[in-house]
């Protein structure tokens, strides 16, 4: 009895794939949620490969102190990186290299926006971790941010290393063994199938369960970074309320709710040391949650 | 003896000495009411006064109050009380008179005077109204109107933004009117932010000489917006529970029937639902005045205090001082900001921003707190003398002005530092330095970019969203699905022979009839009919799972009929195979043509059953 419900869910996972697309909250729309490509891989290619170039020039250029043009060629490289993910052309390389040079210009915010885009489709990549770590270190918030412990990303290690369509694989291909076990124990009875059987599609609950949360992670719950150099968040949605606090560039909220031009966020802001200790200033040794309203255009969501 | 006269002479002057500070404590605030049960009430009711000298209670009777419109039917009757809360003695006399009304209309009771060393004391006078509507029966719900009501007040119908507003919901029921299931629904109060002050108030009041037990909450208002803002409706629903003493001998429950169960399980009790609402409030909001904004201003509205003080006054360049800044006193404690550090110059501290800390210190009467920050600074230059002066400033909703504390700089002794080693930016060469000492760590800085062509694909295409691949996913459920079907029939086949036999019997069936059509163009109408009945009867046979022998023509019509086969072809199947053994062993085998037709019809009945038994 239980072997038939176990398959009977099995063969529901299809239908559930049709669902997980809709599973989306009510909050902002997250910016990379836009998979049609209006331009072609060659295109993209050439624009990539430009600001690339334009990116390299302006590192030269900063070497030897001309800061003017080197501005210049980061910014045409900032619009040819823009232009190829406004195309719809998504790619973690695109958003690290927009990262970097959003970084260049001094911009910290816009900066670890396109790092934490990035690392939805290259979760492993060292270099894009350790930029993101440099840059959350210069902020003037020392946020205890939301970083997940790593105890819990040592064991659930897999949601963590794979991005979505790296998990959307796993789970097909879980499914497909899955399916070829169950066919071929039509056929023939073997006594082990049954193990196989439980170990496969015990696996493969796993991961669709991984994948669903994966996907809430990152497109059900709104995030957003402050993308100005500071930014009053307020008692209320609306000028006329007083201001609460300030956020800085770079600081990461959560989106609550929105009304109007306005946001409902939750700040997790760190408390700095201040004396009479062995730490350096600045270092960050706890938290303070705060909520308040903030004005949409100080926002980028991730 | 001595000891125990000793002993003796203590207790009672401590005795007297209490009861010398209680006859003090008595003394004070003394105070005579008049207060009545009804100030409303028909020709039949009778009217209970009650004088009640507070304060103490050796005093002579007070004197009975001129009364017209009613005579007095008996008393005074009289008790005393002492009450004790919260270490004070309230103690008091009441006379209470009953009264019956002589005439209709409306009439005064005049103040009754008591007289107490010395001194007179008088009660205030009431009005009382007699009219002649009939008393509601016993039947109907009591009328509550005067006896529940709810108010709700501000303390100030104007204020600033900020300021503190405090708003009071009072609850009356007149004095020992079992109320009970009290339900409170707080009023909305949006566009303010709201602070509860204290705990739930109770106390006795007199109104229109009726004494009424009140409950009253608070709660401390801060507009956050200027104009006219609404405070909602406050309702409040509760039980009025009148206790009905059910007849000695009730038929039912005789065990429990006591009076003593009834009290306790709350039995014959009636509730009287009551819900009452206030008004609702408007208070007018005004912007905080533009003239006089001092530029330290950020927000403060109340009454306020600052202290400002630091633990470490000797200090070396660059050394963290920790000043204490504690802002205190009525108002929005949460609205307070940071007091503004006057430095003469930018170069002389390094400031960190402050970290504070809130605490509400008195919810009684107004939310009174206090707001410390506590601010880092770092001297940078040793001829320093002084702390930064600091300055606060706020709104002072009582004066109607701007305010501002400025706390003098705080003396400070300043070191220089230890000689600053520059930061080398390339690796030093000297031999004479340790070797762990060659490696620094000279900047930090991002990592280059991304080059690599190859792998850049569109990666925003879900794989989960691909309608393809979740097509794709449907076939091997499909499979597995045929599979299984497919399996299930061939262990059928081999386990279930009616099951088999079933399934195949109209494919045998053709083979006869096959065969059959081979022995007509043989022209042998006696083999001929011999294997269309055979056919027919093995078809049969087959499909009701029962031996060919025993396939007969009635038994044949019972199992078509509990099949549901329609009367029209078991009346063909009989007829047919009737025929077939007729032509089978008789010379009337027909003509080639008939016997064609026979074979048609066979073949289309079997046809049709097959349709009809699958």
């Amino acid at each position: 009895m239980k072997i038939r419900l176990w398959v009977l869910y099995l063969l529901l996972i299809p239908c559930l794939n049709f669902g997980i697309p809709n599973a989306h909250c009510e909050s902002p729309k997250s910016e990379i949620r836009n998979p049609k490509s209006k331009i072609p891989k060659d295109e993209a290619v050439k624009l990539f490969a430009d600001a690339n170039e334009n990116y390299l020039q302006a590192m030269k250029l900063i070497a030897s102190k001309n800061t003017a043009e080197a501005d210049q060629h980061l910014r045409e490289a900032t619009v040819q990186y823009e232009a190829i993910l406004a195309g719809g052309f998504k790619n973690g390389q695109v958003y690290y290299n927009l990262g970097n040079t959003y970084y260049r210009r001094g911009e910290l915010g816009k900066a670890i926006v396109n790092y934490r885009r990035a690392a939805r489709f290259m979760p492993r990549n060292a270099d894009l971790n350790a930029n993101l770590r440099l840059v959350k270190g210069v902020t003037e918030d020392k946020e205890l941010s939301t970083e997940i412990p790593v105890v819990v990303k040592r064991i659930f290690f897999w949601l963590f290393l794979l991005n979505r369509n790296e998990l959307s694989i796993v789970a097909v291909s879980l499914y497909v063994a899955l399916m070829i076990v169950l066919f071929v124990s039509n056929i023939r009875k073997y006594a082990w199938f049954r193990r196989v059987f439980i170990g496969f599609s015990s696996a493969l609950f796993v991961a669709v369960v991984s994948l669903g949360i994966k996907i809430y992670l990152e497109q059900g719950v709104s995030r957003g970074v402050i993308v100005t150099s500071k930014c009053e968040v307020r008692y209320g949605p609306g000028e006329e309320y007083e201001p609460k606090f300030e956020i800085h560039n770079g600081s990461e909220c959560l989106i609550e709710g929105e009304k109007d031009d306005w946001y409902r966020v939750y700040v997790k802001v760190g408390v700095k040391q201040d004396k009479g200790s062995d730490a350096s200033p600045g270092e960050k040794i706890s938290s303070d949650v705060r909520r308040g309203w903030l004005q949409k255009k100080y926002v980028d969501m991730m | 003896m001595m000891r125990v006269y000793n002993v003796y002479f203590c207790m009672v002057i401590s005795a007297m000495i209490f009861f010398g500070c209680m006859g003090k404590i008595f003394a004070r605030d003394i105070r005579l009411t008049a207060t009545v049960d009804q100030n409303i009430l028909t020709l039949q009711d009778r009217l209970e006064l009650t004088l009640t000298i507070h304060g103490t209670q050796d005093t002579a009777h007070p004197s009975f109050p001129t009364i017209e419109g009613f005579t007095l039917l008996y008393g005074p009757s009289i008790s005393a009380q002492t009450r004790i809360i919260n270490g004070e003695v309230a103690v008091s006399k009441a006379y209470t008179y009953a009264l019956q009304p002589t005439a209709k209309g409306k009439f005064t009771i005049g103040p009754s005077v008591v007289e107490y060393k010395g001194e007179k004391y008088s009660s205030q006078p009431l009005s009382v109204e007699v009219v002649d509507a009939p008393r509601q029966s016993a039947s109907q719900a009591p009328n509550l109107e005067k006896l529940v009501f709810v108010e709700l007040s501000v303390d100030k119908n104007e204020a600033y933004v900020y300021e503190q507003v405090i708003l009071s919901f009072t609850f009356y029921f007149q004095k020992g009117l079992p109320v009970g299931d009290i339900d409170y629904d707080a009023p909305s109060t949006k566009n303010f932010m709201e602070e509860k002050l204290g705990d739930q108030r109770q106390y006795e009041e007199i109104r229109d000489g009726i004494i009424y037990n009140v409950l009253e909450l608070r709660t401390a208002l801060f507009p956050m917006v200027s104009g006219e803002l609404t405070v909602s409706p406050a309702k409040v629903k509760c039980n009025l529970i009148v206790q009905q003493r059910r007849g000695r001998n009730a038929p039912s429950d005789s065990l429990f029937g006591d009076a003593f169960f009834d009290d306790f399980f709350g039995r014959d009790q009636k509730r009287y639902p009551v819900e009452r609402a206030t008004e609702s409030i408007t208070l007018r909001v005004k912007p905080l005045p533009e003239q006089g904004k001092p530029k330290e201003f950020k927000g403060a509205v109340g009454t306020f205090n600052m202290e400002v003080s630091t633990q470490a006054q000797r200090v070396k360049v660059g050394d963290p001082i920790t000043l204490s800044m504690s802002v205190y006193g009525e108002g929005n404690i949460q609205t307070i900001h940071e007091p503004v550090l006057a430095v003469d110059k930018e170069s002389d501290f390094k400031l960190y921003p402050a970290e504070s800390n809130t605490q509400i210190t008195s919810r009684e009467d107004v939310i009174r707190g206090r707001k410390v920050f506590s601010k880092v600074i770092e001297p940078q230059k040793p001829e320093l003398k002084f702390t930064p002066a600091i300055v606060f400033s706020f709104f002072d909703p009582r004066a109607g002005q701007y305010k501002t504390i400025t706390k003098e700089p705080i003396p400070i002794t300043v070191e220089a530092g230890e000689h600053e080693v520059p930061i080398q930016l390339t690796l030093s060469h000297d031999k004479t330095l340790p070797m762990k000492q060659q490696v620094q760590l000279l900047t930090e800085d991002i990592l280059p970019i991304m080059t690599n062509l190859s792998a850049l694909r569109n990666q925003g295409n879900d794989i989960y969203r691909n309608p393809f691949i979740i097509g794709c996913l449907f076939l091997p459920a499909v499979a597995v699905i045929a599979s299984f079907l497919l399996s299930r029939h061939k262990e059928r086949l081999a386990s279930d022979i009616g099951y088999a036999r079933a399934r195949r019997a109209h494919a045998v069936a053709k083979k006869r009839l096959e065969g059959a059509r081979t022995v007509l163009r043989q022209n042998q109408p006696g083999e001929f009919y011999a294997c269309l009945s055979r056919a027919m009867s093995d078809y049969l046979a087959d499909k009701f799972n029962v031996t060919p022998a025993s396939a007969t023509e009635d038994k044949v019509a019972d199992l078509l009929k509990q099949r549901g086969v329609g009367d029209d072809i078991r009346g063909e199947v009989s007829r047919l195979l009737t025929d077939f053994d007729h032509r089978r062993f008789s010379q009337e085998s027909g003509t080639l043509d008939e016997m064609e037709h026979a074979l048609k019809l066979a073949e289309e009945l079997i046809t049709k059953m097959e349709r009809q038994l699958s």
